[in-house]
């Protein structure tokens, strides 16, 4: 019971256009962004990024907070490269002399250029993350890999796989939890002592855990097959994936997007 | 050895939106030797409950006592209340883990620190009182067990800590009849032999046979309490909470709505017996006057 | 009679080549819009005879027939599964998508029901099951019993004639019992829908219009639920329990109170005992 309301992943449910779009477009879009973020090459090239991205965020209708959120696993890696690349690059004009080290001008732009691409990357893939649920992202990328069927890529496994892990992570951890309030009781500890101390107080919840998995692995398989799953051959979806007039739309800004970045680059 | 809730409630993942409140502001007293049943609809918090009387759950507010003594205080020693309340769960033989009985049920006391001889001393005794002492079995993996056996397995696990106070829930739930019946008589031997027995359970006929008093949960508050004579002479309440009452209950609710005078204290069935028989005999008596 | 929709003829089945066989000689037939009942202990082999009719498992020996067809024909299996459908034991473990509407799709994309029909038919199955209301919830959300009627919307939205219930009701509480029975039971009195009920539970079993008690993999008896059970000393052998009215009657005749034969419910035992009093 405690844990029967856990979200998977950090699906923001809202209802918007960016919600609404097609995953398969949204995963291509959020590479081509990526490509752009590549390729802009100065400062300056950035600023029609950032654009889009408040645009973005604005139209998907989740909270400024909850796209931060993504930053903050990020913020030692941040940090780190923002103070490695300003003080170990190379440059001419000093701004500052610290004694023990100089910042250069140059040096400054590159670590701000590097930590802006990385906090960029992070918010764009937020986005698509926030605003589509796992399972339509799973489908979405089953869609987009079945074409590698042909060098017998098995894209319809995959997703399969996928989709009944997100079904079973709740309902295992709901085990997990119980198990672990069983062993406690026959009086188990599962906080105190060392780390192999630890490990070991871990058996008695795994095994059982691992028994349960694949009692409940062996009844589903038994399941799907009397409800006449036999792979994905012959079989037809409920839910169709339909490019629409906003997603043709998004594909229109993010090419101009990349445009704009690139021009951008060789003007300055 | 006595178990007392003072005021307590338990809220599940307080503070997020998922905010759950279970038990609310619940007062209660687990005696000394009662076979306590605890009743309610799924999610009325009577799991939420249970899991209150040996700490495995701290209160949200309020307090637990274990003869007086406040068990979340600081300094209480938290083995002593698992060695005092056994508890065992839903589907027990889910957290066999062992590679043979004998391991799987010494877990708990090798937990308490105990010599070698003293798990072995307990070990074959809490095999003994479910009816698993056979040598044999407990050098076999609990896995290759029936289903009934593992269950018990399961449960002579939580003996094996000698608890003065066992708490079951739904101690018979998915078992056949057979299997049902042994494991209930053996739950209510314990209790003959001395233990105080808190069972969580969905059947009234259970409850009618075995307890000495009953706590009805919904909401999670206490809705009813009181010896089983006393909570089934309210079979309508029961029935209006969706409850079950037991068979013998209904008979006699449907005999009274005919208009014989069945009396209302009639719930177990070899109560029904003697009750079914003394109408029969007023009624014939009435017809040859 | 009603053409017999399937049938089980002289079956016996092992899981083990040469191994002790969990079914034994066993034939059964059940006419097109019946409602079966298989009652025995764990063991008896009753789970593994439900896996045997919608060809989960084939016979060791002898034939299984549904909607004439041979379950040991290859070609067959799957237009076998999908007329005979099947609910299992677990709820937990027999849904497979993480939405309500999308696991009842989920037979339907298996035999490749047009996307444009599918809608419909997801709705009227969770409709005939009350459920409706739930199709866009999370399955590990819902109570026991909701969960089992969301796996009867799965196989009911794949059409299906007959539909085989492997004790679906054992891990439930008695609302989710009381739950999942009103629902089969109005599938098969407005819809005509077959049901082999599988269970230990003798309460549902005297709800059904015939009953076969199961015995270390056989069938021992065959009848309508009021000539077996009613008769306590006759199913005593079988290690099931007998219904408590049917004790109670049982009991009040040996101390002379002439009550008629039969008896198995509350409601039949009240007017008995009214009758005799009054």
């Amino acid at each position: 019971m405690a844990l029967n309301n856990i979200t998977l992943g950090q699906y923001y449910p809202a209802d918007s256009v960016v919600h609404r779009m097609d995953p398969r477009v949204k995963i291509l879009l959020l590479i081509a962004v990526i490509v752009a973020i590549f390729l802009a090459g100065n400062l300056l090239a950035f600023v029609p990024v950032i654009a889009f991205l408040v645009i973005v965020t604005k139209l998907s209708k989740v909270p400024v907070k909850m796209m931060l959120k993504g930053l903050k696993p990020l913020r030692l890696i941040l940090i780190l490269t923002f103070v490695l690349n300003l003080f170990f690059l190379q440059g001419e004009t000093v701004l500052l002399d610290l004694g023990f080290a100089q910042i250069k001008r140059e040096s400054l732009i590159l670590a701000v250029h590097y930590s802006l691409r990385l906090v960029l990357l992070v918010l764009f893939s937020s986005i698509l993350t926030l605003t589509t649920p796992p399972i339509t992202l799973t489908d979405g990328l089953e869609r987009l890999l079945s074409p590698l069927r042909v060098i017998h890529f098995p894209a319809h496994e995959m997703a399969m796989m996928m989709s009944i892990a997100l079904r079973f992570i709740p309902t295992l951890m709901e085990e997990a939890d119980k198990i672990m309030k069983a062993q406690t009781a026959r009086g188990a500890d599962f906080e105190s002592g060392n780390l192999i101390a630890r490990a070991k107080a871990m058996v008695p919840l795994l095994v059982p855990l691992f028994v349960s998995a694949f009692r409940r692995a062996g009844d589903l398989a038994m399941a799907m097959e009397a409800r006449c799953y036999h792979g994905g051959e012959g079989r037809t979806r409920l839910r169709v994936l339909k490019c629409e007039k906003r997603d043709y739309i998004a594909c229109a800004v993010v090419a101009l997007l990349i445009a704009v970045v690139v021009l951008l680059g060789y003007i300055y | 050895m006595q178990v007392t809730l003072e005021r307590v409630t338990h809220t599940y993942q307080p503070g997020s939106p998922f905010q759950a409140t279970a038990i609310q502001d619940v007062n209660m007293t687990v005696r000394e030797g009662e076979f306590l049943a605890l009743i309610g609809h799924t999610g009325s918090g009577k799991s939420t409950l249970a899991q209150h009387i040996n700490g495995l759950l701290k209160p949200t507010s309020g307090r637990v006592l274990l003869d007086g003594q406040d068990i979340h205080q600081k300094g209480f020693d938290k083995r002593e209340v698992r060695k005092t309340v056994g508890l065992v769960f839903q589907y027990p033989e889910h957290q066999l883990f062992e590679e043979t009985v004998f391991k799987d049920v010494g877990f708990g006391p090798k937990n308490l620190g105990l010599s070698e001889a003293e798990i072995k001393e307990r070990v074959v005794e809490a095999l003994q009182k479910v009816g698993l002492g056979d040598k044999e079995i407990m050098e076999k993996s609990p896995f290759e067990l029936s289903g009934g056996q593992m269950r018990r397995v399961a449960m002579a696990g939580v003996l094996a800590m000698r608890p003065r106070i066992l708490v079951l829930d739904e101690p018979a739930a998915g078992l056949d009849p057979q299997s049902r019946e042994d494991m209930l008589q053996l739950i209510s031997g314990l209790h003959k032999q001395g233990s105080t027995v808190v069972m969580i359970s969905h059947s009234m006929d259970d409850v009618a046979r075995f307890a000495t008093r009953a706590v009805v949960m919904e909401h999670g508050t206490i809705a009813m309490e009181g010896t089983p004579e006393e909570i089934f002479r309210h079979a309508e309440r029961l029935e209006g909470m969706g409850l079950d009452v037991p068979s013998v209950c209904k008979l006699g609710m449907k005999l009274r709505a005919m208009g014989l005078p069945c009396p209302e204290d009639v719930f177990r069935e070899e109560q029904a017996l003697p009750a079914m028989l003394t109408l029969w005999k007023e009624g014939k008596r009435h017809g040859a006057e | 009679m009603a053409e017999p929709i399937i049938s089980v003829d002289h079956v016996s089945f092992s899981y083990d080549e040469g191994g002790p066989m969990a079914v034994r000689d066993v034939s059964l037939t059940i006419e097109r819009g019946s409602f079966h009942a298989i009652l025995g202990q764990n063991g008896s082999g009753k789970s593994t005879l439900a896996k045997l009719i919608n060809g989960l498992y084939l016979p060791t020996e002898g034939h299984v027939t549904v909607c004439g067809m041979d379950t040991q024909d290859d070609g067959k299996t799957w237009e076998i599964r999908r007329r005979a459908g099947m609910v299992f034991q677990n709820p937990d473990n027999q849904l497979v998508a993480t939405v309500v509407r999308e696991d009842v799709a989920f037979g339907l994309e298996n035999i490749g029901v047009p996307t444009a029909e599918m809608p419909a038919r997801i709705d009227k199955a969770l409709t005939d099951v009350g459920m409706l209301k739930f199709a866009d919830r999370a399955p590990h959300l819902l109570s026991g019993g909701q969960k089992q009627r969301v796996a009867i919307a799965g196989v009911l939205a794949m059409a299906p004639e007959a539909i085989i219930f492997d004790e679906s009701t054992a891990m439930l509480d008695p609302q989710g019992r009381r739950e999942v029975m009103q629902a089969v039971k109005r599938l098969n009195k407005e819809q005509g829908i077959t049901v082999l009920w599988i269970t230990h539970f003798m309460e549902e079993a005297v709800e059904c219009d015939f009953a076969h008690v199961m015995y270390q993999g056989q069938i021992v008896l065959s009848g309508t639920p009021r000539e077996i059970f009613s008769d306590v000393e006759r199913i005593r052998p079988y290690r099931l329990d007998a219904p408590p009215m049917a004790r109670l009657a049982e009991q009040l005749r040996a101390q002379g109170m002439p009550l008629k034969e039969g008896i198995l419910t509350v409601d039949e035992m009240a007017e008995e005992v009214a009758r005799l009093c009054k």
